[in-house]
């Protein structure tokens, strides 16, 4: 089974090889070649897939030479090949007809096909070398395919922002490789992972610990693959590219960061400091994500945004020890971003077609900000939209797994499900509608199903992924604080959320203008929502002043 | 280790200041086959001072200055536009890495592998050099840019050879460099790293300034086919020269 897994890499290269010398005899049918390959990678990563969770195998692992140069077959990998494939054939399928005007049309499926291999090669890579080869690859080859429309000046702008971005994120990879193959002596990760269970308190560089080392610079890579603040700012920026590589980057290649960090999950379950600087990270990069994604006025823009808000959801999840809830988590926001961007031509063209804004409740109620008059008492409303979300969510997971609540990460998921879940009453129980209670209903009930469904779905997937319970839990506990604070961090937060819902409310109550009595506040926070941080200017200042001093000193040298 | 050898030695395996003296050379030689005769040489003897005079492994203090000089022309090659001198800076930047891998006591063998992988990518550009300056009469970055549209197969070949130079997978610059950093302490790998995150910023910069933007400058003929497929020939046996070598050095 495992000599099969050779072909899910090798295939798409093989495909770009064939697309590049047969272009010129077949030219633009040198795409269906493309497909029809995808389409048999596809097959075997499903059937690859099948064959692991019908066998009894367990993981393999299976070298080409003798050294590096190695993949494996295990359940991050066959799940995550699947997907990869999935998307980038859904992607290169839309590409036949998308691009077919475009200039360079051969050099692009080339390019899609290169870049398949290199993010399959990635999650399957079975060695430290393999890995960093193809981590390196997914950079340079998605600069490539930014900048396919070769002439404006935007687009190579933005391609060179993420590829020095990706650069920046390689460099810790190689880093943390270098520390692992000095500690332990070997390249391949089954032998690497088993050393480090053996031997978890080994020191490097400076008396550092090795674990805690390399999940630092492992993270720190994973930040700038998956747009992780300060690192974000090229992500917003790359919709100058075509609209299937900005699918397949947002579906896919962003998802990097989440993937990496599963990967080396036997080193970060002996790094609880660095699981905390990961929620930090996620956390906040989910925040600025969120917050710049709705005061955007550029559709494509936001959608970055949205994306970067995703990753850092992703990241955090990673840092409350839910490695698994992180994939599954990756997988459906590679699905739902990859069909926003692939079918944002139609909703452009159908709007053209159907000139004028719908006119009913709720588009009254969320554009235009129409509430209609509360029908039910606050108390009743207060009391359901608090109490209701958070029954459901305990229920549920207490259904799946009863000693859930006994993980501090779990509980943080529950705390983010439950905001969300009271956002999503609180946000429509002003809803003009017939009938109040009814639509409070439906939405309660829309809310159990997919809290339960995912419940379930995310407790299979957890156990595929990681089947050893006892690894789980040390995830968990390595991400784990101190119960005192942590407790005290629940409530606090707990509390900031429920004060600001009472000021949202009674500032609608009062028919109160945002602005009013804040106009210094407002205008700071919209310069900065407005200039987005200003992140992106300290990197332009920062990169004037190094070309700068570059240019001086070849000036005083004289070139030599 | 001999003072006087070492200081001989740090001409031909540059280390700032005597690095000044290639970087003349290499600028004042106008035949393009020696000065790909002296980029191909000159380490070499480098390389022969320290097997023939059997130096004993630099101390850190040499560790220090070749991580510095190697930094230094890195940086410097951020704004370097004429491509000669950017291959030279290049080969200034790369060549003192070597005094670096002669710290992990390598075999004979591997420390002329070593200096060859760190000389194939400028001597590459080189040629690239020589492909530019006869279509456009100058060899410089952002001065007819956007070959990317009219001169396909020219362009794709400055993409390769500058992926080379950017030390990527699977170009022997790679491998190389992963040799180099297995024995490196934590200033000196970090030292390296950044070097190789400038020789990508440079190399971007190279390429934007080349092969995209918008199309400026004479109309030029493409390279033509054959000598792209020797190039790309080449680039293959560099390639798995690479590939191969990595068997006994990584």
């Amino acid at each position: 089974m495992i000599e099969l897994q050779w072909l899910i890499p090798l295939l798409p290269f093989l495909a770009a090889l064939l697309v590049h010398l047969l272009g010129g005899r077949m030219g633009k049918r040198v795409a269906r070649l493309s497909v029809g390959i995808n389409l048999l990678v596809v097959i075997i990563a499903a059937f690859q897939l099948t064959a692991y969770i019908a066998g009894d195998t367990g993981p393999q692992w299976m070298d080409l030479a003798g050294g590096w140069g190695s993949l494996q077959l295990d359940p991050l990998s066959a799940i995550m090949a699947l997907v990869v494939s999935g998307i980038s054939l859904v992607v290169h399928i839309y590409s036949v007809r998308y691009m077919i005007e475009e200039p360079g049309y051969g050099r692009f499926f080339m390019l899609l096909d290169v870049m398949t291999g290199s993010i399959l090669l990635m999650v399957m890579a079975g060695d430290l070398i393999t890995l960093l080869i193809a981590w390196h690859l997914i950079g340079v080859v998605l600069y490539f395919l930014l900048a396919h429309n070769t002439e404006p000046p935007t687009a190579q702008r933005y391609a060179f922002w993420t590829f020095i971005t990706y650069r920046l994120g390689d460099l810790p990879l190689v880093l943390a490789a270098v520390i692992l193959f000095q500690a332990y002596g070997v390249l391949d990760f089954p032998t690497l992972f088993e050393r480090i269970a053996e031997m978890p308190d080994v020191r490097t560089f400076m008396d550092l610990p090795v674990t805690g080392t390399v999940a630092f610079l492992i993270a720190l890579s994973a930040f700038a693959k998956s747009a992780q603040f300060p690192l974000h700012t090229w992500l917003p920026y790359t919709m100058e590219g075509p609209t299937p590589v900005s699918a397949l980057m947002h579906a896919g290649i962003v998802n990097a960061g989440g993937i990496i960090i599963n990967r080396f999950a036997p080193v970060f379950v002996h790094s609880g400091e660095i699981l905390h600087l990961l929620f930090v990270v996620g956390l906040v990069t989910a925040l600025i994500g969120s917050v710049l994604m709705l005061t955007q006025n550029d559709i494509k823009k936001s959608l970055g945004y949205s994306t970067m808000g995703q990753m850092g959801f992703m990241i955090m999840e990673t840092g409350a020890g839910a490695f698994a809830l992180a994939i599954f988590h990756l997988i459906a926001h590679g699905l739902f971003k990859g069909t926003m961007f692939l079918g944002a031509g139609n909703v452009i063209g159908s709007a053209r077609k159907h000139d004028g804004v719908p006119n009913d409740p709720l588009y009254d109620f969320l554009v235009e900000r129409k509430s209609a008059p509360a029908r039910l008492p606050w108390l009743i409303i207060g009391a359901v939209t608090l109490i209701v979300p958070l029954a459901i969510l305990v229920m549920a997971h207490a259904w799946v797994a009863e000693d859930f609540f006994q993980k501090q990460g779990a509980i943080v998921l529950l705390f983010f499900g439950w905001i969300t879940g009271v956002q999503v009453l609180f946000a429509t129980h002003r809803l003009d509608t017939e009938n109040p209670i009814r639509m409070m209903a439906l939405i309660i009930l829309s809310f159990a199903l997919i809290v339960v469904g995912y419940s379930f779905v995310g407790h299979s997937f957890e156990t595929f992924l990681y089947p050893d319970a006892a690894f789980r839990d040390a995830l968990y506990t390595a991400a784990g604080i101190d119960a005192v604070t942590f407790d005290m961090l629940v409530i606090l937060l707990a509390l900031i959320v429920v004060l600001g819902w009472m000021g949202a409310y009674l500032t609608n109550v009062r028919r109160q203008r945002v602005d009013e009595g804040h106009g210094n506040t407002r205008l700071t926070l919209y310069s900065l929502f407005s200039r987005e941080f200003y992140v992106a200017d300290v990197y332009d200042r920062m990169t004037v002043s190094l070309l700068d001093l570059s240019k001086r000193l070849n000036v005083w040298f004289k070139w030599s | 280790m001999s003072g006087l050898l070492i200081i001989i030695a740090a001409f031909f395996l540059p280390l700032f200041p005597a690095s000044l003296v290639f970087n003349r050379l290499a600028a004042g030689i106008a035949n393009p086959f020696a000065r790909l005769a002296l980029f191909a040489v000159w380490p070499q003897i480098g390389v022969a001072l320290i097997l023939l005079g059997d130096l004993a492994p630099a101390g850190p203090v040499l560790a220090t200055w070749a991580t510095l000089s190697a930094l230094f022309y890195a940086f410097r090659m951020l704004t370097v536009r004429e491509v000669g001198r950017w291959a030279a800076m290049l080969a200034s930047s790369a060549w003192p890495l070597v005094w670096l891998f002669v710290m992990q006591e390598p075999t004979a063998a591997n420390l002329i592998a070593f200096t060859l992988a760190m000389t194939v990518a400028p001597a590459l550009m080189l040629l690239v050099r020589d492909a530019l300056a006869r279509r456009l009469d100058a060899a410089y970055t952002g001065l007819h840019g956007g070959l990317a549209r009219d001169l396909p197969r020219l362009s794709g070949v400055i993409a390769v050879v500058t992926l080379a130079a950017m030390a990527l997978p699977l170009f022997p610059g790679f491998f190389a460099l992963l040799a180099v950093l297995s024995g490196a302490t934590l200033g000196v790998a970090l030292g390296i790293l950044l070097t190789w995150l400038l020789w990508s910023w440079a190399g971007a910069r190279l390429l934007q300034g080349t092969i995209f933007g918008p199309r400026c400058g004479p109309i030029a003929d493409d390279l033509p086919r054959s000598s792209t497929w020797l190039v790309a020939g080449l680039v293959v046996v560099m390639v798995a020269a690479g590939l191969i070598w990595t068997g006994g050095a990584v």
